[in-house]
């Protein structure tokens, strides 16, 4: 595989990407507000003492929807596409995703529940109602992981193998038992389970926000540091422990690191697919497969992915707004062929 | 010291200008129902809605207006940007954090019930009407959709005294295909009962059917709705759809009624008693006119 760019040029262009994509979602919305203004307002957030005369409105939209959105942006796009480099390297196959071990469809089970069953989980206490949904998927999701893994385990060894057919298999079963609530469903919550099922970072508030940027900051420190294990996954199993490695214990990792990063992700904004599947490729196509390089450039490639996105999603049919999973595949698939093809020629 | 006369002066002049907002009715006003609208509109308010959500259909000049997309997934900025001073809605309308964002950035949140009974609408039309500065239009509206339910009970109780309410499927599609059978607590279910008709589906919601068991219950009149087509069209792709509806007492003998599938979202709306009527006269065809 042929490196088209040098990391360092790589990091610089990614990194002035990140930054453009943060500024854009900050200054872009249906809401029209001068540059000016968004300027002035932004710089009153990180607490430059600025005289509030005719900011208040800019200052509402800015720091209670922009921003806490553009964070939730960030924070799923960057985690989702880390998840997808983790499972890409344990599996050692590129064409891996985070929904392999089970994670999106255990979420998507946790979500059904928690929509569907909602009138059961009437009696709870009023404050504890609107995080229902998020906590079940994201007990769904690491649930539904836990027993993949467990699966795969065997005289204390983990088959990659038995893994990843077991991850279909519960994929499946979790399937269908979507299935059976959207069958019980009635229209309105069918119609919610739909668009939960198609993301969207609407609505992002900070409450709901803080335990995803705490997951996903902590996968995003941790993961990288095991680059060069993953490094020598590449080479095979055997290999790997050659070459002094503890492969049960990376194994472990990343797999915990994932159900984490995806449940946390997936409970915040739902379920949003083809980031985990497609970042971590675009950037090894562009800079090669060196888990060093390959791990941070996710994170920025899918934050910025995502951050664009979700500007297409706020801007295209303002003030409706579309589900954002539509647009991640519809500007990301094109864009991934023409590299795919390019990369061919 | 400065300082504190600024925040003081700031402080009355909220104060102030919240005070003058409340005395007078809002101006701008976006509306996520679709009997809402319609009722807003029935009220003298349409000239002063600035957008809707995807379920305002009716009357047809609504949809003119700015989108604002689904009634459960509004977006915060998106109605913002059309400055609204009011958002009305159901109980149905969210999610739950955007209502709160567009209340924090000073907009009016009126939420009403979309249950299906007179109270609640007599309820949500003295709002509307206080709202709108139109009460005494507001009473007059309520009144005559009162009357106009009325006469259509006492129609029923009659005409089931005389024979046997007839049994009923109301089969809700898209195209003719696959049509869903609308079950107990559905809008639909309740819209038969106050026509007169007996609901055969004893199921709850909209399911789909097996094509046998809805010939085996064999409908004395088949009511559909359907999504996307309308009139002659519609009925015809229903039967072309699903030919064995054909066997049906309802389809020899004529009985099979069009319903407009919008009357089904969102409560109790100013179109229904008309819609109600209609069926009626199907149900019971000797009491026409009455």
């Amino acid at each position: 595989m042929t490196i088209l760019v040098k990391p360092r040029a790589l990091f610089i262009g990614l990194i002035l990407l990140c930054v453009l994509a943060i500024w854009l979602s900050l200054a872009l919305g249906p809401v029209s507000l001068p540059l000016f203004d968004t300027l002035r307002a932004a710089l009153r957030l990180v607490g430059v003492p600025i005289a509030p005369d005719g900011l208040e409105q800019a200052e509402l939209i800015l720091g209670q929807i922009r921003l806490p959105r553009t964070l939730l942006g960030l924070a799923v796009g960057g985690v989702l596409a880390l998840s997808g480099v983790a499972m890409q390297g344990l599996f050692r196959n590129p064409l891996a995703d985070p929904g392999l071990v089970g994670v999106s469809s255990g979420a998507a089970l946790g979500a059904a529940i928690a929509i569907v069953g909602g009138s059961v989980f009437g009696g709870l206490p009023e404050s504890f109602g609107p995080y229902v949904l998020s906590l079940c998927a994201f007990l769904g999701g690491l649930g539904v992981t836990a027993l993949v893994y467990r699966l795969g385990r065997r005289n204390g060894q983990t088959h990659v193998a038995t893994m990843l057919l077991a991850g279909i298999a519960l994929t499946a079963l979790a399937g269908s038992a979507v299935g059976l609530f959207t069958y019980l469903a009635d229209d309105a919550t069918l119609r919610t389970l739909t668009f939960w099922n198609l993301g969207s970072l609407n609505g992002a508030s900070y409450s709901r926000l803080w335990p995803l940027l705490l997951i996903s900051a902590g996968v995003a420190l941790w993961l990288p540091r095991r680059a060069k294990a993953l490094n020598a996954l590449l080479l095979g199993e055997s290999e790997a422990g050659h070459l002094g490695i503890d492969v049960e214990r990376l194994k472990r990792e990343l797999v915990f690191c994932t159900a984490l990063g995806v449940g946390a992700a997936v409970a915040a904004a739902g379920m949003i697919g083809f980031v985990g599947l497609v970042v971590p490729h675009l950037v090894r196509l562009l800079a090669g497969p060196d888990h060093r390089v390959l791990l941070p450039a996710s994170v920025l490639a899918g934050a910025s992915l995502l951050l664009f996105a979700d500007l297409v999603a706020r801007l295209a049919l303002a003030p409706a707004e579309l589900p954002i999973g539509i647009v991640t595949a519809f500007i990301g698939a094109p864009f991934f062929l023409y590299l795919l093809l390019r990369g061919r020629a | 010291m400065r300082r504190s006369t600024r925040v003081a002066a700031l402080c009355v002049g909220f104060f102030v200008s919240y005070h003058a907002a409340a005395a007078e009715s809002p101006q701008r006003w976006v509306s996520a129902g679709g009997a809402l609208s319609e009722w807003i509109s029935a009220l003298g308010g349409e000239s002063k809605l600035v957008g809707v959500d995807t379920t305002s259909q009716h009357p047809e000049s609504l949809k003119a207006l700015p989108s604002i997309g689904y009634q459960r997934q509004l977006s915060a900025e998106g109605i913002l940007s059309l400055r609204p001073q009011i958002l009305v809605g159901t109980e149905e309308t969210g999610p739950p954090p955007v209502l709160s964002q567009v209340r924090s950035a000073g907009v009016q949140v009126e939420l009403f019930s979309a249950q299906p009974d007179l109270p609640t609408l007599q309820g949500n039309l003295q709002r509307l009407g206080k709202l709108l500065g139109a009460d005494d239009q507001a009473s007059q509206v309520f009144q005559a959709y009162q009357q106009q339910l009325d006469q259509q009970k006492i129609r029923v109780t009659r005409a089931q005294l005389k024979g046997k309410s007839p049994g009923v499927l109301l089969l809700l599609g898209h195209a003719g295909g696959k049509p869903l059978i609308a079950g107990k607590d559905t809008a639909a279910d309740w819209l038969l009962q106050q026509a007169g008709g007996h609901n055969l589906a004893t199921h709850t919601g909209y399911k789909p059917f097996s094509v046998e068991s809805l010939v085996s219950l064999d409908p004395e009149v088949l009511v559909f709705a359907d999504r996307a087509l309308t009139g002659d069209a519609a009925r015809a792709a229903l039967f072309k759809e699903n030919p064995i509806l054909s066997s049906t007492r309802a389809a020899k003998d004529g009985r099979v009624m069009e319903l407009d599938p919008t009357l089904l979202v969102g409560g109790l709306g100013p179109r229904l008693p008309d819609a109600m009527k209609k069926l009626s006269d199907a149900f019971y065809p000797d009491s026409a006119g009455q």
